[in-house]
């Protein structure tokens, strides 16, 4: 190993949103000089039978940048320990680890993106695109009293889904939520949209 | 969305197709190794007809075996074939099972839970039978066919 002069970066967090998780630090500043990144990641296993066992991220090892998409090396619901050093040339810092471990579970699930059309008399949706780990579910019912809300799962997003044959002059709204499987948790529901067959979409 | 139930054990927040994902990753590179093609460790026996109720407790044994012993030495393996990701992938999937399984502990499963030891003892013994690393290696080869029989549990 190189001896240890750069400062170790400081300041490690993970913002994860919608199942991407981006790993952060403070800059290591060296005037003049490009800084090198090594990334490092340990499961729960690892830590428990090998701590001694790192595995290099897949994109950041190295990077220049002082941030990380660990998103593709966080594939099970356990915590993670992360740490990162600096290099330069033969220069290298000390490693820096996450303070608190990193679980996916905790990433922060917001409403998705949510379009209403009509095709002819037909009410269709498409839904926000947000990866192969998202289920949809989505409410829907005829804006009028007493109306029954109707339920239907959309496994994919970024394609349009029929929701409904609809009746002419008929105003239907819809809301909608995430699901992700790999953590066991729902999204808030999206704000409702409104559509009047043979009118434009009112939004609430 | 889909959960794994093993009778009365609920595992969610696993995603079986990663596990799916991460084995075809290296299953050409780790089965290429074994050569004695002529056992099986997770033979019939093991696995065929095993009931709900039996199923958490055999799961259990069968991943803490993995865990424990399997993925434990055969680490060095992973790390020289480079599939380190996908060894850590399969690896903390496992932990994640294993770590939600509450097999119950009642007088009355006791037969049951005998059952499914006695199941697990079979294929521990066929794994003590063989030279440790080709031990090592025909077990980590066999994971597709224990995901094969968890994909049952899967709902």
């Amino acid at each position: 190993d190189g001896v240890a002069v750069l400062t170790a970066p400081q300041n490690l967090s993970v913002q994860s949103t919608n199942m991407k998780h981006l790993l952060t630090w403070s800059p290591v500043v060296v005037p003049g000089e490009i800084i090198d990144y090594f990334v490092e990641y340990q499961g729960e296993y690892e830590s428990l039978y090998m701590s001694h066992i790192w595995i290099p991220s897949s994109w950041c090892s190295p990077t220049e940048n002082p941030e990380c998409d660990i998103t593709d090396d966080i594939t099970a619901t356990v915590l993670y320990n992360l740490r990162v050093r600096a290099t330069l040339g033969s220069q290298t810092s000390a490693w820096s680890t996450l303070k608190h471990p990193f679980n996916r579970n905790s990433t922060i699930l917001t409403p998705p993106g949510l379009e209403v059309s009509k095709d002819g008399f037909h009410l269709v949706i498409k839904l926000e695109d947000l990866g192969p780990q998202f289920e949809f579910l989505v409410a829907y019912w005829r804006r009028e009293p007493g109306a029954k809300e109707h339920i239907k799962m959309v496994r994919n997003g970024g394609v349009p889904v029929l929701l409904e044959t609809a009746e002419p002059g008929a105003a239907y709204c819809v809301k909608a939520q995430t699901f992700v499987k790999a953590i066991g948790r729902h999204s808030a529901f999206s704000q409702a949209e409104c559509v009047k067959l043979q009118g434009e979409a009112l939004s609430l | 969305g889909q959960e794994f139930q093993f009778g009365s054990c609920r595992v969610e927040g696993v995603v079986l197709q990663e596990l799916w994902a991460a084995f075809r990753a290296v299953k050409d590179v780790v089965q290429a190794q074994d050569n004695i093609t002529g056992v099986r460790l997770l033979r019939k026996e093991v696995l065929q007809n095993v009931s709900d109720a039996e199923s958490c407790y055999l799961i259990q044994a069968l991943l803490k075996f993995y865990l424990d012993t399997v993925f434990k030495n055969y680490h060095g393996k992973a790390a020289e074939f480079r599939i380190l990701k996908s060894f850590s992938t399969l690896a903390n999937n496992f932990i994640a099972i294993t770590s939600r399984l509450r097999p119950s502990q009642e007088n009355e499963m006791f037969s049951i839970s005998e059952s499914a030891r006695r199941r697990f003892l079979l294929f521990q013994r066929e794994f003590k039978q063989l030279d440790v690393e080709a031990a090592l290696t025909k077990a980590f080869g066999e994971v597709d066919i224990l995901l094969t029989w968890m994909e049952k549990f899967y709902q």
